[in-house]
């Protein structure tokens, strides 16, 4: 009984180390207009729905003492994703575990809010590979949909234009017309923080302020979770899905100190529209399994010196000459790995100063293009590199 | 690395730490909620805690190997303080809910909590001086090398650091890179927020408002590379002007004259203790470095020269005579840089940090 008890785990730990992380989900089509949809919708049971693993991202260790000391132990956490879509918009639901509800306070300058972010792969001509997970690479943009939990916020223009934020004490006015001031600042008050950014790479994300995308995203607390919702067009002047959408999730956890690259973020999920033709190479790259051997693969990587400048073992100091890998399997697909090992300057994490600095860079500026102080493996055979991307794949954190 | 670097002296034998340099700058520049609570000039009595508390013991700057340190970011309340009000209007409307003036919180801290305590016993060794700081404006700034959003730059034009605020989304890695703590959380529009040395008064060929207040005319503003400039001459001439912190491997732009003169310290009896000074010279070397012997030794030579000669263009220079003398603005440098940019040379030279890079003008690149 024990030995089938064990076989009957191994066998369900084998499936879903198989599938997370490299999933692809549908999103169910409706005829329903989805522009109001929230967290609450009815929609949603007709939705289905999937588990996806994101992963902590540590490929640069931030240079805050107290985010470093509560981010130490961080595991994987799962998370559950729905999508539905009409034809021409898709809503996508995230839903996942926080046992603490965190919200930017505007009266404090060390609190961080909660929040997620839906990536995008944006358009291109050349759709493989899949954009960099992070912030998208150079010809490959990704759009990132970002929604934090945020207490009201005084914004007296109420267009999130810094540059026309006037002090009360500075108005001019006195007595019932301050009082009428401070009414009218209040009505024009924000209490949403979506933003909308496009990006080609790190250090490259900006903001979208013109309106030209069309999206709406909410998040609702209960029961000790959080579920998110975004609504945006399938279509627009920054991606144009048909069959396949490419989607990455990220979550952050304000209660430790999460924004920016201090997150849990999930590999590339294809997302087959119901109704349409699946993008077959797409999906096929975002579930990619490597066909490789792993524990030759460790051996290879150990031969050709990775350790050397990548962080590799959590217990090792963070490296000064590359990226960490210590998550790179959780949150990277095989196709980047593959890119990464093959052509180093692909996609270069620039790095900041805290890991990188100017006596040990592990880049170079030629052209005003980051050039990797990588070597390029491609001298490897085939299967050598498959049996690394299969070890790669293997370094990830537990999930909770 | 700019072009050219403007740079601020300050003599501490001049301050007298009457905060007019902060009033100056608080009224200047808290035009924007959310600002009520940052001090981008402050005057902190040495030793002592500081503003915010505590700001040398909360990480940040670079190591020897040049790596950027981890540090802490100050909280609001417990560090900085929050900025408190009265019930003015309370009172002056006769609607009061008590006839007692009283302040709309219970203060637990705030800027200068602790001035004028400095250290040692009254009467026989206590010893402080005022410690005006702003914005060290680095030539390795602290700030720029933890942002991950590339948020945060030197001008070309004269090496003032400001924050895009366009790209700034307010993940604060910047306050915990920066040694000095001179960056600031703007809670209400969620960005970094920062001393900008007066950059539009410096392109009219004015000196920064906490300079052209200064009611001790400690300050000497001028660009590092011009020979004729004061700063130049304290700083590389006579190297008797010192970068506060220079171990966190900043390069910061803002110097400070040592503090030289201190009364002696009393014995038990109450008479002097002849050759003692008060003010320990460890306490100035943490702040200022080694270098600082060197230049307490040329100041005192300088001030020996002056009295047995007259002559001393260093003392001349510190005097500050004319106190038009102590700033070397170059209005005609902006124009020629605004020329060259066509840009109307009454707009600012750059206006990043106005208008930002928007996703249609500016391109993602």
């Amino acid at each position: 009984m024990k030995k089938l008890l064990t076989t009957i785990l191994s066998l369900g730990v084998a499936a879903s180390a198989a599938l997370a992380g490299d999933l692809s989900l549908t999103a169910v089509k409706v005829s329903d207009k989805l522009d109001t949809v929230s967290a609450d919708s009815a929609l949603w049971s007709k939705a289905k729905f999937s588990t996806v693993d994101l992963y902590p991202q540590t490929a640069i260790e931030f240079n805050d003492k107290e985010a470093i000391e509560a981010n130490k132990a961080n595991k994987g956490k799962k998370v559950q994703v729905a999508a539905l879509h009409n034809g021409s918009e898709i809503a996508v639901l995230v839903k996942w575990a926080d046992g603490s509800k965190n919200v930017q306070g505007i009266k404090c300058t060390d609190t961080y809010s909660d929040g997620f972010a839906l990536q995008f792969a944006g358009s291109t001509k050349k759709a493989q590979p899949l954009p960099y997970i992070g912030m998208g690479s150079e010809g490959r943009p990704v759009v990132v949909h970002l929604q934090k939990a945020t207490e009201k916020v005084y914004e007296p223009n109420g267009n999130k234009d810094v540059s026309t934020q006037i002090n009360r004490q500075q108005t001019g006015v006195f007595g019932k017309e301050l009082a009428e001031y401070d009414a009218k600042v209040a009505s024009l008050a924000n209490t949403d923080f979506e933003r909308v950014f496009v990006g080609e790479g790190f250090r490259s994300l900006t903001e979208i302020k013109d309106k030209s995308v069309k999206s709406n995203a909410s998040m609702k607390y209960e029961n000790k979770g959080w579920t998110g919702t975004l609504v945006r067009p399938l279509k627009d002047d920054y991606i144009s899905a048909s069959g396949t959408l490419p989607v990455a999730i990220a979550v952050w956890d304000g209660a430790k100190h999460g924004r920016n690259g201090l997150k849990l973020l999930s590999s590339w999920v294809a997302i087959n529209l119901e109704g349409s033709k699946a993008n077959n190479a797409v999906v096929a790259e975002a579930t990619e399994v490597s066909k490789g051997d792993a524990v030759k693969g460790k051996l290879a990587a150990e031969t050709n010196g990775c350790a050397g400048c990548h962080q590799i073992d959590k217990s090792a100091p963070a490296g000064t000459m590359a990226p960490s890998l210590v998550n790179i399997g959780g949150y990277s697909t095989a196709a980047y790995l593959r890119e990464s090992i093959l052509k180093p300057s692909a996609v270069v994490v620039p790095g900041y100063n805290r890991n990188a600095h100017a006596n040990t860079p592990w880049y170079t500026i030629e052209k005003g293009k980051r050039v990797s102080t990588m070597t390029d493996y491609s001298f490897l055979d085939k299967g050598t590199v498959d049996d690394i991307v299969a070890y790669l794949k293997t370094l990830k954190v537990e999930v909770e | 690395m700019s072009k050219r670097q403007l740079a601020m002296v300050m003599d501490l034998n001049k301050c007298i730490g009457c905060q007019t340099c902060t009033v100056a700058c608080k009224t200047q520049w808290t035009n924007r909620n959310g600002r009520e609570y940052m001090y981008w000039n402050n005057v902190e009595t040495y030793p002592g805690t500081g503003y915010p508390k505590n700001w040398m013991e909360l990480g940040g700057g670079f190591d020897a190997a040049g790596d950027l340190q981890p540090g802490v970011i100050p909280n609001l309340e417990a560090d900085y303080g929050v900025p408190w009000d009265y019930n003015y209007e309370s009172l002056m409307g006769g609607m009061a809910d008590s006839n007692t003036f009283h302040p709309h919180v219970s203060p637990t801290w705030g800027p200068n909590w602790d001035e004028d305590q400095g250290a040692g016993a009254f009467p026989q060794d206590n010893y402080f001086f005022y410690l005006p700081r702003i914005c060290n404006h680095c030539t390795n700034p602290g700030c720029l090398s933890a942002c991950p959003r590339d948020a945060i730059f030197k001008r070309e034009e004269d090496g003032v650091v400001l924050v895009d605020l366009d790209r700034c989304q307010g993940y604060r890695y910047c306050i915990a890179g920066c040694p000095y703590k001179k960056i600031y959380f703007n809670p209400k529009i969620s960005k970094s927020e920062k001393c900008i040395l007066c950059f539009p008064r410096i392109e009219q060929g004015l000196p920064p408002a906490c300079a052209q207040q200064c009611v001790g005319r400690i300050r000497f503003v001028g660009f590092l590379d011009d020979e004729e400039s004061q700063v130049y001459k304290l700083v590389h001439k006579y190297k008797v002007a010192i970068g506060l912190r220079s171990d966190y491997g900043t390069q910061p732009n803002v110097y400070y004259i040592p503090p030289t003169e201190s009364p002696a310290k009393f014995d038990a009896e109450g008479k002097i203790i002849e050759g003692s000074t008060r003010l320990p010279i460890e306490e100035l070397e943490k702040l200022f470095g080694p270098a600082v012997h060197d230049s307490i030794k040329t100041l005192k030579a300088e001030m020996k020269k002056r009295k047995e000669t007259g002559v001393s263009e260093l003392m001349d220079l510190l005097i500050a005579y004319q106190h038009s003398d102590m700033f070397r603005l170059d209005n005609n440098y902006y124009q020629q840089v605004a020329k060259e940019n066509k840009r109307n040379p009454l707009a600012p030279v750059d206006t990043r940090y106005i208008a930002g890079k928007f996703t249609k003008a500016g391109g993602h690149h």
